[in-house]
Formats: structure tokens, C-alpha cells, sequence
């Protein structure tokens, strides 16, 4: 029997697993490069040194990541020593970034660390008590409790981590112990200590409402950043939508199918002959049911981990008729393309992504978005502003970012005016870039 | 001592001058009679929008001139309802009549019933006569114009007087005075009482705007709406006041089909050798258009109309005004040539255009109201296609021009600018099969619930609409 008001064994040893992340990165909103630093959560997986933690905290943009380690058998909670870490992967979808510490540094120093345990989220229930550990505001190591509000929250934001896509393809666990900024990649964990979620998000100025990504989510993602660096996922370019109350409209039976809300321009799906309205009652012969919001991850999952150039076998009904549909899946892209910034112009960049080309309705993915203008710079004085496409430089299309790279390149050789041209809203217009 | 007596001598001077010129309050009495106050309705589906305008009288036959902003251009002229025309300083009113649009000036012509005409007289009979050129004011020379207060004011006249500061072409020519000079819309005279120009909108001003706990002083730029300090000059105004609109809708109207036309800055002309002219880059060359037609393509510069360069404007935007106005000059079926630079070829070339027939404007397209669903659909035009992006023969369906608060559609989620694709899973057609399914679905008082397929932002969603 533990004594009296002490917490599990399990629960100690995990305080002994959950870190403090610093993170500093390299932003590229203001026409150059700038650094930027921010605190964050995490939690040790193993004794290899593996630490999970959110891609908003620790992105591909770091360049330093150091880790506060809990000092062993530490009743007290005070910080440890501090040391550096790097970045294995990230995924902003389901918010997850693993990172590994630096075991040299560890072995040189003598430091030890202990590593928590993955319990299983589901079957978590609602009403069970759950414990947040992490660093809220900077306070290293801070435990609050609730309870699991809700077991599968459906929660999706086309720009919810630095801009990138989250929630498409897992729900989120609810809950209503106390989540603030810096608690994000902390465990949460049930009264055994063991990890059954990592806290990434709350509603500022609500009270307690707090989520955390299923630790069932986050095994898959783990096993897969440290095989590959990263997630590799299957688009076919259908947008879902939930078939609640549409069952007679469509003639279906309760619980069948999802419906297919759109269809990108240009995307596989589109091309084999997918409509919106369509209904999609099979993938591969596996039945689907999107009902209600929270089933949509789930299916969009199971599209998105099909290999990329598979054929998948889409069982539609569209009307009266049902028939397959094959669809060879591509590779998933992230709305935000590659950042760069040109400092003697002042400016900084994105390259097009087919998001942005779809959203801006550019004819093709062709181009670089302005992000960033530094005052007084020569992108500025040309009268380029943030928003803008620059298509073309010194007459030749920009279809990769090493294009304009290339003419920055020369520019910083030998200076000399040089030609862009650029759309905003649609409308064309040259700019130069003097020396 | 002696200092006094120059003085004394200056002041019988100045008033002597003043006596020399003509007689202000009198003229005043006059030109009043050319200026009215119109005020009128826009009715939308659930509302009645008020609306007021300063209007200059033109001729003996009642017809008033109102500046272009007097009618958002979204509106359809059949929304606009119950003119009332008002002489200056008058409470009462008469009925008046829209004529339509001019699409070179941007005037609003109305008229005013018959019983008034006799009171007003026309702009014109203080211009100098047909055939002779206006007087351009000098630089610094005194002018003055007619303000008009509000309606609880009676429209009373009021004297703005002011001295020229600058002459420009915006393209038009145009006088920039001090301050504010008339009333947008309202006449501009000189001391000898002489018609100079028709004031137009004002330009923004800026302003520092400090605020008392914070020392730090942020620009805001004000514009009076009021009152405007800014007048194209008469003979920028007197050879147009023929162009009384034919029909409501002012066709026909001629059609080039080059869209985003974008003005070169003073530094890519330099770099591409066109410093000593105007020239604007065509952003997308229509599809079926004219210009497409012709061969114009995307990215062409045009930097001559009819063989004669296009003129360096300050600031270069002007240009574009330049561009629209020659076309608006010019009648569908006119052949218009038009040089271009094309990519990195400097060689110029000339491409000869035959003008269209506008198409349809939004303003022109057919509308239909349904209020039990709560949405106003409207014809999709070719406007529409342009503005989404896609081909005209892909532009079936129609658009929810106007979706009512709370209403069945808004609960389901369709946005105004929302364009429908399907009603019930079929496909929509055109705007007569929509109104007649809608019609059909809004007098079916058994009806539960209908599907939209609706699109917004290159997505679509099906939504269900429930009616009971």
C-alpha cells in the first residue's frame, strides 16, 4: 500500500519521464530570417533517449532544442540538468514531433532519466480521472487532474499547427484538467501514470476544455517517424461530409456510407469520374459510415494510409447506381510549401502549394508566396507586399524554389535589376528589384 | 503714421477689386438654380434603403447629372425607386425619372417632372457657348461652388470658395484646389460666374490623429463626402452632356475583354525601355472575348491604342482610367488597334480588335426572390464565370445573390455569392429551371427538406435545407 496521499509507483516514476523542451526557430515571416523562442512539454518514451512532443512545439524549423531532465527519484519536483536534443520528425496533422536527446552528452555528463509507459486511450471511459504533467507558462513540471470529458472529439483546422493542417485524420481526447500554453506535448496520464494522451490544445478563455491526441494515434505516428523522419500519406482529393439526416434523400440505410462534399479540381479522385453528392459506401470492400463528424477521421485514415500510387478499389452510389471506381492514390501535401528568405531583397517566401493554388485560383502551382517584406528593402521599394505570387523572375517561370534561388544566387554575385512579376488578386504586375 | 496709411491704402484697394469683379450674391442667385437634391430608394428584398445625392441640372428638358458613386453598381436599376427631386433650399419635392448609366462619364441621368422645369436652369447657360473653349482657371486663381446641406436643412445652398492648387489629368483634366470647393456632383464657377468643372468625389486626406493618453500619433486618412475639392475641368464635361443614356441599362456598351489591366511603375518602364509613355499589363485575356478572338494573350503590355502611345499618367494608375474611358468612347461592332509588347520580345506589334457586345453585367442579370426559403437566386452571368475562374461552358447553376437572415437556407448554411450547382441532386441549368424548381419547392407546403449542392471557394457541400 503506497502511503498516505502518496500517488502510484507508476505515477512517480512517470514525473521522473516528463521534460521541459526549449525550442528555438527560425522564422521567415518578416523578409528575413529571424529566431524565435518558445517553451513547450514532453514526455520520454524510451531509454534510447526517444521524447514525444507536439509538432507546434518542435517543428522541422528548429534549430536548437535543449531538454530539461527531471532529477531522478525528485519528490520534490525541481528541475534537473539540461541538455540538447534533436529532431527525429514531426507531423503536423495529428500535432506529434519526436524528438531524441543527445546521448553523448548524457553519458559524458553521468545523467540518468527514466521513461514513461504507453497505457492504452481506448479505453479510457468518460468521467476517469486524468492527470496533466508539463510546463504551463514556463512552470516546469506542473501536475493538474480532471476528468476525460470526452473520448473522441472531432476537431479539425485547415491551419491549426504554424499554419499546417490538423485533425483530418484522428479525433482528440477532451478534457478538463487545467491545459495552458506550455503544458503542449506534455503526457496525460490516468492514476497508474500511465501515457494515455499528449496535451496539445485548449480554448483560451474557456474554462478547462482542454484536448489531447490519443496515445493509440500516437504510437502509429511514433513507429513511423523513427522508421522514415517523417509520415507518408495517400491523397485522393475527397472532401467528406457527414450523411446525418441525408439517409432518405440518398435512399440509404442508417449508418452507411459517407458522403463526398467535394472534389478537388485536378485530384485523383476527380479524375476518375468522382462527383460531390457522390456517396461512398466501400474502400477496398471495406464498408464505411460516416454518420456523424467523428467517423470522418477514421475513413479519411484509412485512405490516407493506403501506399502511395496504390489503386484503391471506391465503391460509389451515385442515384440509383452503385459501381467501383478505381482511384490511384498520390503522395498528401501540406498547404505550407517551402519557406526561404532573401535577405539583401528583404524578402521572404513560400513555395506555392497546391492549396494555396487552389485557394488563391492560380491556374497551376507555379510561383512563390510572399510572406514577408522587410521596410525599406529592395522588395519593398519595388512594392511587393505580403499575399503576392511572384511567378516569374527575370522572364522565367519560378516551378521550383531552387528557381528563384538560382537568380538570388546571381543577384548576390553580381547585383543588378531584376525582373518579377507577380499576381495579386489575379492581377499582373512587374516589379524590379534594384541593387 | 506712414505705416497706416499703407495700410488704409491696401484695404481700399483690395475692396476696390472685389467691386471690379462681378457681383458674387448675384450670380449666386443664379447658378443655385442649376443644383438639386435628389433623393431616392433602393429596395432590396426585406429592406428600403434611403438614399440622397447632389444632382446638376443639364438642360431645359428637367435632366440632372449625378456623379457615378451615387449608385452602388451591384444594383439593378429596377431596385431604384421614388426620385424626388429638390430644388436647393426647398422642403418640397417632385417626382423624377432614372434614365440610366453612362458608362464613359459614371453619370446617373434623372429628370425631374415637368412642373418643375421651369424653375432650374441648366448648367449650360453659364458655359461659354458651344464651339468655344472654356476658360482653364490659372494656378492660385480665387473659384467658387455650391454646397448643399441636409435634408432637415432643406437642402440650403452654401457658398465654398477656394484657389486652384494644381491641374492634372486624372485622365480627365482636373482641378485640385486648396480645399473643398462644391458638393460632389455640383457645378464650379469662376469670379465672373463662368461654369469651370463639375466637382467629383473628394481624395482622402491624411491626418495625424493623436489621442490624449498616448503621445504617439497614428496617420488616418479622412475623406468628405460632402464636399469636394476636386473638379474635372468644362470641357471635360460640357461635350458629354449629350450622352443621355438610350435605355435604363446605358447599351450598348463596347466590349475589349483584357481583364486586370495593371499600370507599369516608373522603374520596370525604365528597365523595359517605355519611360517616356504609359503602358499596362493585360493580367487575363477573357475567354470567347474579343481580345481573345484577336489574339491578344496573357501578360501582353499595351502600350498603343489606334497607333498613338499610350500617355504617361501621374500616378501611373491613371492610366488604366485612360484605357477604360477610350473604350467606353467606342461602339461594339468599331475595329480598336491595339499594339502590344509580348514576353521578352521587344518587337511591338499590332493586334486590330473588332469590340463586342458587353455581356450581360451582374446588374443586368435576372433575379428571383423566394421568400418562404429565404434567398434571392440570380442568373449566373459572364462576370460570374470570370470571377470563379471557370469556363463558360462549365457556368451552369445560379447564385444566391441575397440569403436571408435565420432563414431555412442561412440555418443550412448557404452564404450570399454562394453559386448553386444542384437543387435535389440534379443538375441546375439555367436561371429559368432554378426559379421554376424553387418555385415549385417553395409552394409545396408538404415539402420537409431539400438538397443544395452549393460551391464556395473552389468547394462545394451539399446541404439540406429543412422547411418544417
Amino acid at each position: 500500500m503506497p502511503a498516505r496521499g502518496a500517488m502510484s509507483r507508476g505515477f512517480t516514476q512517470l514525473l521522473d519521464a516528463v521534460v521541459r523542451i526549449d525550442v528555438r526557430e527560425v522564422t521567415f515571416e518578416d523578409g528575413g530570417k529571424r529566431f524565435e523562442a518558445s517553451i513547450g512539454s514532453g514526455v520520454i518514451l524510451s531509454a534510447d533517449g526517444l521524447v514525444l512532443t507536439n509538432a507546434h512545439v518542435a517543428s522541422r524549423r528548429a534549430v536548437e532544442i535543449n531538454i530539461t531532465l527531471p532529477k531522478p527519484d525528485n519528490k520534490n519536483l525541481t528541475p534537473g540538468e539540461t541538455v540538447g536534443a534533436k529532431l527525429v520528425g514531426w507531423d503536423h496533422w495529428t500535432d506529434l514531433a519526436l524528438l531524441r536527446i543527445d546521448l553523448d552528452e548524457v553519458k559524458r555528463r553521468g545523467l540518468k532519466f527514466a521513461h514513461a509507459e504507453l497505457g492504452d486511450s481506448d479505453k479510457l471511459f468518460p468521467g476517469e480521472t486524468v492527470y496533466a504533467v508539463g510546463t504551463p507558462y514556463g512552470l516546469t513540471r506542473t501536475v493538474t487532474r480532471g476528468i476525460i470529458s470526452n473520448t473522441n472529439r472531432y476537431f479539425e483546422d485547415d491551419t491549426g499547427v504554424d499554419g499546417y493542417e490538423t485533425g483530418s485524420f484522428n479525433t482528440w481526447l477532451q478534457t478538463d484538467a487545467a491545459i495552458n500554453p506550455g503544458n503542449s506535448g506534455g503526457p496525460l496520464v490516468t492514476e497508474d501514470g500511465k501515457v494515455v494522451g499528449i496535451n496539445s490544445r485548449a480554448y483560451l478563455g474557456a474554462d478547462n476544455l482542454g484536448f489531447a491526441i490519443p496515445v493509440s494515434t500516437a504510437r502509429r505516428i511514433v513507429a513511423a517517424l523513427v522508421q522514415d523522419g517523417a509520415v507518408t500519406r495517400s491523397y485522393i482529393g475527397l472532401v467528406p461530409g457527414v450523411l446525418r439526416d441525408l439517409e432518405s434523400f440518398y435512399s440509404l440505410a442508417v449508418d452507411t456510407g459517407m458522403l463526398i462534399n467535394s472534389v478537388e479540381a485536378g485530384s485523383p479522385a476527380a479524375r476518375t469520374g468522382l462527383r460531390a453528392g457522390d456517396i461512398l459506401l466501400a474502400i477496398n470492400d471495406q464498408k464505411v459510415d460516416g454518420r456523424f463528424p467523428e467517423q470522418l477521421p477514421s475513413i479519411q485514415n484509412l485512405i490516407a494510409s493506403q501506399p502511395v500510387g496504390a489503386t484503391l478499389k471506391l465503391t460509389v452510389k451515385r442515384g440509383g447506381d452503385t459501381r467501383d471506381y478505381p482511384v490511384v492514390t498520390e503522395k498528401l501535401e501540406s498547404r505550407v510549401g517551402e519557406q526561404w528568405a532573401f535577405e539583401k531583397w528583404g524578402l521572404s517566401v513560400r513555395k506555392v502549394s497546391r492549396t494555396d493554388a487552389r485557394e488563391g485560383q492560380l491556374s497551376d502551382d507555379t510561383g512563390v508566396l510572399v510572406i514577408g517584406v522587410q521596410s525599406g528593402f529592395p522588395a519593398d521599394v519595388a512594392g511587393l507586399t505580403r499575399g503576392d505570387v511572384i511567378t516569374k523572375i527575370n522572364q522565367q517561370p519560378i516551378t521550383t524554389l531552387e528557381v528563384i534561388k538560382n537568380a538570388y544566387d546571381d543577384y548576390d554575385a553580381k547585383p543588378a535589376p531584376t525582373l518579377l512579376e507577380a499576381q495579386r488578386f489575379r492581377r499582373v504586375s512587374l516589379y524590379i528589384l534594384k541593387p | 503714421m506712414k505705416f497706416r496709411l499703407v495700410l488704409t491704402l491696401l484695404l481700399v484697394r483690395s475692396a476696390a477689386a472685389v467691386a471690379g469683379a462681378a457681383d458674387i450674391p448675384a450670380l449666386w442667385a443664379e447658378r443655385v438654380k442649376a443644383v438639386v437634391a435628389v433623393e431616392f430608394y433602393v429596395e432590396t428584398e426585406t429592406d428600403r434603403h434611403p438614399a440622397l445625392s447632389y444632382g446638376t441640372v443639364i438642360d431645359r428638358n428637367g435632366t440632372i447629372i449625378l456623379p457615378s458613386a451615387a449608385v452602388d453598381p451591384r444594383v439593378s436599376a429596377d431596385q431604384l425607386k421614388d426620385f424626388k427631386i429638390h430644388r436647393a433650399g426647398e422642403s418640397s419635392s417632385v417626382p423624377g425619372e432614372y434614365l440610366g448609366q453612362d458608362n464613359l462619364t459614371g453619370w446617373h441621368f434623372v429628370r425631374a417632372d415637368a412642373s418643375l422645369r421651369g424653375e432650374l436652369t441648366p448648367i449650360t447657360d453659364f458655359a461659354v457657348k458651344s464651339g468655344t473653349t472654356s476658360p482653364v482657371p490659372a494656378l492660385a486663381e480665387e473659384v467658387w461652388g455650391i454646397g448643399l446641406r441636409g435634408k432637415d436643412e432643406d437642402f440650403m445652398p452654401y457658398i465654398l470658395v477656394s484657389r486652384i492648387g494644381l491641374i492634372q489629368s486624372l485622365p480627365q483634366r482636373s482641378a485640385i484646389a486648396l480645399h473643398e470647393v462644391a458638393a460632389p456632383g455640383l457645378p464650379v464657377f469662376n469670379n465672373e460666374g463662368v461654369f469651370l468643372g463639375l466637382a467629383t468625389s473628394s481624395f482622402g486626406q491624411s491626418y495625424l490623429q493623436f489621442s490624449r493618453p498616448e503621445r504617439g500619433a497614428v496617420p488616418v486618412v479622412l475623406v468628405n463626402v460632402e464636399e469636394s475639392s476636386v473638379f474635372p475641368l468644362a470641357d471635360e464635361v460640357l461635350p458629354y452632356l449629350n450622352r443621355i443614356p438610350k435605355n435604363v441599362d446605358g447599351r450598348p456598351l463596347a466590349w475589349l475583354g483584357a481583364y486586370g489591366l495593371e499600370p507599369i511603375d516608373p522603374d520596370v518602364a525604365q528597365f523595359m525601355k517605355l519611360e517616356t509613355q504609359g503602358a499596362l499589363v493585360i493580367s487575363e485575356v477573357l475567354e470567347g472575348s474579343p481580345a481573345e478572338k484577336a489574339g491578344l494573350k496573357d501578360h501582353d503590355i499595351i502600350v498603343a491604342l489606334d497607333g498613338r502611345p499610350l500617355p504617361r499618367l501621374k500616378p501611373a494608375s491613371v492610366v488604366v482610367s485612360y484605357v477604360d474611358r477610350e473604350l467606353a468612347k467606342r461602339q461594339p461592332g468599331d475595329t480598336l488597334a491595339v499594339t502590344v509588347v509580348r514576353g521578352t520580345q521587344s518587337e511591338r506589334q499590332e493586334v486590330k480588335v473588332l469590340l463586342g457586345d458587353e455581356p450581360k453585367l451582374i446588374r443586368e442579370a435576372g433575379r428571383k426572390y423566394f421568400d418562404r426559403l429565404g434567398l434571392t437566386v440570380r442568373e449566373f452571368v459572364y462576370g460570374d464565370a470570370v470571377s470563379l475562374r471557370v469556363k463558360t461552358s462549365e457556368a451552369t447553376g445560379v447564385i444566391a445573390h441575397f440569403v436571408k437572415p435565420n432563414s431555412p437556407v442561412a440555418i443550412a448554411g448557404l452564404h450570399t455569392d454562394d453559386w448553386i450547382k444542384e437543387i435535389d441532386g440534379v443538375e441546375v441549368g439555367n436561371f429559368d429551371m432554378a426559379v421554376a424548381r424553387l418555385a415549385a419547392i417553395e409552394a409545396d407546403r408538404d415539402r420537409a427538406e431539400f438538397v443544395i449542392l452549393a460551391s464556395r471557394g473552389g468547394q462545394t457541400a451539399v446541404l439540406r435545407i429543412k422547411l418544417k
